[in-house]
């Protein structure tokens, strides 16, 4: 962790209406060095009896995150870079504070371990300069990973949004979804 | 002998399948691995290109590929899984030999390959040379399929041999060759960037050709109108401007009225009707009563939609056209196609940038296996068996006086009933597994049971290669060298990895031996697969699908060359038809009059429900590899009666109840999903699993006269709930029996 | 951050090390069985007996502990306090003595966990009463006056003898040498840990030097300089021995300092893994949180509702306009609604790409 290459001018950017539900994502997330062939990325039917709209989540890496204000355990860090890590194994206590408690519905208990884990961005590929595995694979690029000039060049009428209302709470993040132009941001209720 | 030695149960237990699932921490040596070799998928026509990192001889995992300009390191969830069919515990390691009550036991290769031999030799001497069939797959490269197609012909001397690509798009093969004279995808998938509109018609291409999403959703944020025409509401259609939900089996009164309405508008191009095609006036009068109000009582899609749709097409400056096996899988699947070409022609907008139109192949090698190998009626280069001037230039090639050259042979489904009849006894097959992919699976099985020999190339015991004889243990795809054809018509280079495991052998070694034990070692002696592809360039030159000017390197340095390419220093030919000089006799494109016809199997009182089938994202054709993968099987781990509310509320349906669904062939116990993404006159069932939970129990083997498709997407069935119920994942349909 | 005394954890922190002083002192019979030789480490022990109790205080004022903590105890005493009690003791042995729950993340990484664990845990039930004169060994007066007699020793225990064992016994062996054993079990996990973190890519890109790696350096030094002052002594004659003696006394001074803010103050934290089993089971008692959007339980409405408590402590407000929270989804709910929101907010633009 003390030699990085993590690259600060690429972002991730997130529109499930491209989602297509194949799971690749899935799947990939699993080969992360990080998860022990683990899946940290959610892939899920809205409604599957009135939709095949599926959605697809990676943690949002919020500027102040809940996940690790409501641990108990302060198992859960936010890096230089704005990475919200997985919960340090050695603190977690598996209460799922966090899995309740993240607006987004990102972390996953694993009972089996009785510990929380979730997406930390690919770590071991975004330090080394390399894109996160979801995206990279994304067949669809719902999960896009790339620099601002880029996603704007190739999709000039969807704007990065990364403030979310839920109810009376405003959220920020490090990662987008990408907007009608012009949203400034996705209000939930 | 072709019965099963022993139970299922025993041979499953043996032989899998089994879920093969990657170490906690992955394999060992991924970190570091010995070789990060560049090939591609071993699944979908789309070949994908991807990395595999290999450690100690076995394949440990991957690693994107971002400079393959197809793909740039995208993947569906099989590309992200596939290594996991190396280092599987399922995997022959030597070959093996039925006994009777107790299995299969490993034998030396001289004793399989010499009972091989006696076995074609006594069977072809006692009645016939063609009562020796050979049944092949284009999951082969295309040096092994060139080489299956000359072994069959040279050494085996059989005029009885074909592929699974019958059940791929040869109906899309033959209307291509019909309109166009040539069979391949009329541009690459570059150009659907700046299309207009886009009609996807008959394609699940996100669950089947996941990879291909990606090029329509940047033609749709170039602003492409996106129509789908499927009896399901697919991912795609979700978003779709338009989705047009066509009743299964009257997709060519759809074309029909679209066609109609183009002429009645005046949304024609006739300077290219006038000039660059024939048989538009027919063509025209064939479709003169299809009004839309007519269509809509025939595809149940309503005429607004069917009048946008048109108008869309019509208007467009520039599109793209994209078919899969929904259209192709029918009885009339080229009638099909031929109502797509047609929709393309009168707007006359092919061979131009962003004007597109193509099949999206669906093995792997769909399209390089078929051009160059094992198909009953076709040499390499594409050309055609019974034209005399083909006959002889491959005669030539191949060292063979032309009259020794068999003539045209059975095609897959009429092989199946051949043995039925007694007219075949002996069979050879690879890369094949028609107890689940051929329609009327009981019907096959019984064919199989009724060989003398039957003797099988694979690298694990699929369902198929339980009634062989003799199986002799062969390689996976990343263990030869070659090279593969993508849907788009790119010449791809397929490396190997790994060489094959314990006792186990190249396909092409196990060829090459046979083909000498049956006397032709002469004409079957290649250094490696390149001199096999070298071979096949000549053999090519000239033929409509000519690869003379496509190299190794040359594919190596360029990551794919697009044939035709007839000479060294031809770049390839992304985009067809740029000159408008078609490859029919008159080098002009054909219109062909298409009337409607309905399905072979329409609903009645007995069996009043329609019933489609189809693939899921997570499973790959006969599931021979993906039903072993552990990650896979758990995406999907049973096929599911999607259902109508309104139609399962009729039969008293609930969710996830199980329901008998019967056919005139056969019955199957499916979990019901009851959604609103489907017609309510129709079910759908996923078909990659065995026994029990075969959708093939049910379909109808009723062939297109052309193409000899069968016909897997529709037929008429009736449902019956049973009031049990299962949680999902509770029963396992991956090795079901 | 800046660091600001947390006055009520500091106060709770002196109280409970001057405490331990005074027992320390009665204990060791005024000071009578106290190990002069023992003096640095003594000073080491009281430093980690306030940091570890400041560093415990501060942690569970914090909004989620404290509900955890608070919730933890009534739950224990509401109902068959018995019966809660077995429960507590049947999982404290499985979670915090075997680390059970290690063992489906490696079979291997729980062997060197264990390992670690208990070479650690013994050797602190060893040293700390020891180094606090709590226990002391002497040899049994009347046996050591009679010649004839088999010498016994006593461990005395706050200066009461609670045994006795032979001299030159099996269990002499063992109990002499437990610091030995402990320091074995110390080297073995902490070695297979170390390998892992350098060999393991996944590790490699997440760990820290000061925070994953020196614990486990600082673990093995500790254990080999220990190990060398019984083998200086055993074998060598007492060569080196000062050298040793210092090196271990600093190692184990260092590790002692470094508990309550390093990667050791794990181990006082685990025991709230059994709080939140309690938490989890009681809360299933009181009845499950259905998801208005999915229609299934996902967790107890106990966790619910705190974590809207908890949330607004923190600062956070997920209260809705009709009054019911964000809170009330389950993880797959909040997500569709995510979508949903998404799905409309693309529809209402017109254009679902581009």
């Amino acid at each position: 962790m003390e030699v990085t290459s993590y690259k600060t001018d690429m972002e991730f950017f997130v529109d499930m209406q491209r989602c297509i539900g194949c799971k690749a994502c899935e799947m990939a997330c699993a080969e992360c060095e990080t998860n022990g062939h683990e899946s940290m990325i959610h892939v899920n039917y809205v409604e599957r009896a009135v939709t095949i709209q599926t959605t697809v989540q990676v943690c949002m890496h919020c500027d102040d995150p809940v996940c690790a204000k409501v641990c108990p355990a302060d198992a859960i860090s936010k890096d230089d870079f704005g990475v919200v890590h997985t919960a340090n194994t050695a603190r977690c206590i598996g209460c799922s504070n966090c899995v309740m408690a993240c607006p987004f519905g990102v972390p996953i208990k694993e009972e089996k371990y009785d510990m929380m884990m979730k997406c930390n961005m690919c770590y071991d590929r975004t330090s080394a300069g390399k894109k996160p595995m979801c995206a990279t694979v994304c067949p669809s690029q719902a999960l896009f990973y790339g620099t601002r000039e880029e996603i704007s060049r190739m999709r000039p009428n969807s704007t990065p949004v990364n403030t979310f209302i839920f109810g009376q709470q405003e959220v920020t993040t490090k990662v987008n979804i990408m907007m009608p132009k012009g949203s400034t941001h996705l209000k939930i209720h | 002998m072709a019965k099963l030695p022993v139970s299922p149960e025993k041979l499953i237990t043996r032989f899998g399948p089994h879920l093969n699932f990657a170490p906690q921490e992955g394999y060992p040596g991924r970190d570091e691995p010995d070789a990060t070799v560049k090939t591609h998928c071993c699944f979908c026509g789309m070949q994908c290109g991807i990395q595999l990192l290999v450690k100690n001889n076995k394949v440990v995992g991957f690693e994107p590929w971002m400079e393959f300009p197809f793909n740039q390191g995208r993947l569906c969830p099989k590309g992200v899984q596939r290594y996991l069919q190396d280092n599987h515990p399922d995997r022959l390691l030597h070959p093996i030999e039925r006994v009777e009550g107790e299995g299969f036991k490993p034998v030396s290769w001289d004793h399989a390959l010499g009972r091989t031999t006696t076995e074609i030799k006594r069977i072809q001497a006692a009645y016939g040379k063609n009562a020796f069939a050979v049944l092949s797959g284009v999951s082969l490269t295309n040096e092994k399929s060139y080489l299956m197609g000359k072994f069959a012909r040279v050494a085996i001397k059989t005029a009885n041999l074909d592929y699974n690509g019958r059940l791929c798009m040869v109906s899309a093969g033959a209307g291509n060759k019909k309109a166009f004279g040539m069979d391949r995808s009329s541009n690459n998938y570059a150009d659907l960037e700046h299309a207009e509109v886009i009609i996807v018609t008959g394609a699940n291409v996100s669950e089947t050709f996941p990879t291909l999403t990606h090029w329509l959703w940047r033609a749709r944020d170039n602003g492409a109108k996106l129509i789908v025409i499927d009896p399901r509401v697919i991912p795609l259609a979700r978003t779709a401007d338009l989705h047009l939900p066509v009743k299964p089996g009257t997709d060519s009164a759809l074309y029909g009225a679209m066609l109609k309405y183009l002429a009645d508008h005046d949304m024609l191009d006739h300077d290219f009707i006038n000039n660059h095609t024939t048989g538009f006036e027919d063509t025209l009068a064939a479709v003169q009563d299809y009004t839309l109000e007519w269509a809509e009582t025939v595809t149940g899609i309503e005429k607004e939609k069917i009048r946008q749709a048109a108008e869309l097409w019509g208007r467009a400056k520039t599109s793209f056209l994209l078919h899969a096996r929904g259209i192709e899988h029918h009885s009339k699947g080229v009638e099909n196609v031929l109502g797509c070409i047609n929709l393309v022609l009168a707007t006359g907008r092919i061979g131009r940038p962003y004007c597109g139109y193509g099949t999206i192949t669906g093995r792997g090698n769909g399209q390089g296996g078929r051009e160059h190998g094992h198909k009953c009626d076709q040499l390499p280069g594409n050309r055609d068996i019974s034209n005399p001037e083909h006959r002889k230039y491959i005669a030539d090639v191949w060292g063979i006086p032309e009259p020794e050259l068999p003539q045209k042979g059975l095609t897959a489904w009429e092989l199946i009933e051949a043995i039925h009849r007694g007219e075949v006894k002996g069979l050879l097959s690879i890369c094949f597994n028609p107890l689940v992919s051929l329609p009327n699976n009981n019907y096959v099985r019984e064919a199989l049971e009724k060989l003398e020999f039957y003797v099988c190339i694979d690298f694990f015991l699929s369902e198929t290669a339980r009634h062989a004889d003799l199986v002799l243990a062969g390689s996976l795809h990343e263990e030869e060298d070659g090279t593969v054809t993508t849907a788009e018509g790119r010449v791809v280079r397929i490396r190997k990895a790994v060489s094959p495991p314990g006792n186990a052998r190249t396909d092409t070694s196990i060829i090459l031996d046979l083909a000498a034990r049956l006397g032709e070692a002469n004409k079957f002696s290649y250094e490696n697969s390149e001199a096999i592809f070298n071979e096949l360039r000549i053999a090519s030159k000239g033929g409509s699908a000519d690869y003379y000017g496509i190299t190794y390197k040359k594919v190596e340095d360029n990551m794919g060359v697009f044939w035709p390419c007839p000479s060294e220093d031809h770049p390839g030919t992304p985009r067809l038809w740029e000159d408008k000089k078609f490859a029919t006799p008159d080098g002009k494109a054909h219109f062909n009059p298409v009337k409607f016809r309905e399905p072979s199997e329409v609903t009645d009182s007995e069996y009043p429900i329609v019933l489609t089938t189809g693939r899921v994202v997570s499973q790959y054709l006969s599931g021979t590899q993906t039903r072993r993968i552990g990650k896979l099987v758990g995406l999907m781990p049973e096929p599911l009666l999607e259902i109508h509310p309104e139609l399962a509320q009729r039969y008293n349906i609930r969710q996830r109840e199980t329901v008998r669904v019967s056919t005139r062939r056969g019955t199957g116990d499916f979990a019901a999903n009851i959604v609103e993404t489907i017609r309510k006159d129709t079910v759908f069932i996923p078909y990659h699993w065995p026994g029990r939970k075969s959708a093939n129990q049910l379909t109808i083997g009723t062939l297109d006269p052309v193409s000899k498709i069968p016909e897997f997407k529709v037929c008429a069935c009736r449902l019956e709930p049973l009031g049990v119920f299962t949680q999902p994942g509770e029963t396992n349909a991956f090795d079901s029996i | 951050m800046r660091f600001s005394l947390n006055k009520k954890a500091a106060f709770i922190a002196i109280v409970v090390t001057l405490v331990c002083v005074v027992i320390s002192f009665y204990g060791s019979r005024k000071l009578q069985n106290f190990d002069p030789a023992l003096i640095a480490y003594l000073f080491g022990t009281l430093f980690a007996v306030f940091g570890v109790i400041y560093r415990y205080c501060v942690w569970l004022q914090r909004p989620p502990t404290r509900m955890y903590f608070r919730r933890t105890w009534q739950l224990i005493f509401t109902g068959r306090f018995f019966v809660h009690v077995y429960t507590l003791l049947i999982d404290s042995i499985k979670n915090l003595l075997f680390q059970r729950f290690i063992y489906p993340r490696g079979k291997k990484r729980w062997l060197a966990h264990f390992m670690l664990a208990i070479g650690c845990l013994a050797a602190f039930a060893i040293t700390i009463p020891l180094t606090l004169g709590w226990i002391n060994f002497t040899l049994d007066p009347v046996t050591a006056l009679d010649p004839g007699a088999i010498k016994l020793y006593n461990a005395n225990f706050f200066g009461f003898k609670v045994m006795s064992f032979e001299l030159g016994s099996v269990l002499a062996f063992l109990i002499f040498h437990a610091l030995t054993w402990c320091s074995w079990l110390v080297i073995a996990g902490a070695v297979i840990f170390l390998v892992r973190r350098l060999t393991n890519a996944g590790l490699i890109a997440s760990q820290t030097f000061e925070g994953d790696l020196l614990p486990l350096i600082l673990l093995i030094f500790i254990a080999v300089t220990g190990l060398g002052l019984n083998f200086s002594y055993a074998f060598m004659k007492g060569i080196a021995y000062d050298f040793m003696s210092v090196t271990h006394a600093i190692s184990v001074i260092l590790f002692l300092v470094w508990i309550p803010f390093g990667k050791f103050f794990h181990i006082i934290q685990r025991p709230a893994q059994i709080g939140a089993h309690i938490y989890k089971q009681e809360g299933k008692k009181k009845g499950m949180a259905v998801c208005p959007h999915t229609g299934k339980e996902f967790t107890t409405q106990l966790h619910v509702d705190d974590l809207k408590i908890v949330t607004k402590q923190l600062g956070f407000d997920f209260t809705l306009e009709d009054g019911t929270s964000h809170l009330d989804y389950s993880p797959e709910g909040k997500r569709s609604l995510l979508a949903k929101a998404h799905l409309k907010a693309r529809q209402e633009g017109g254009t679902f790409f581009g």
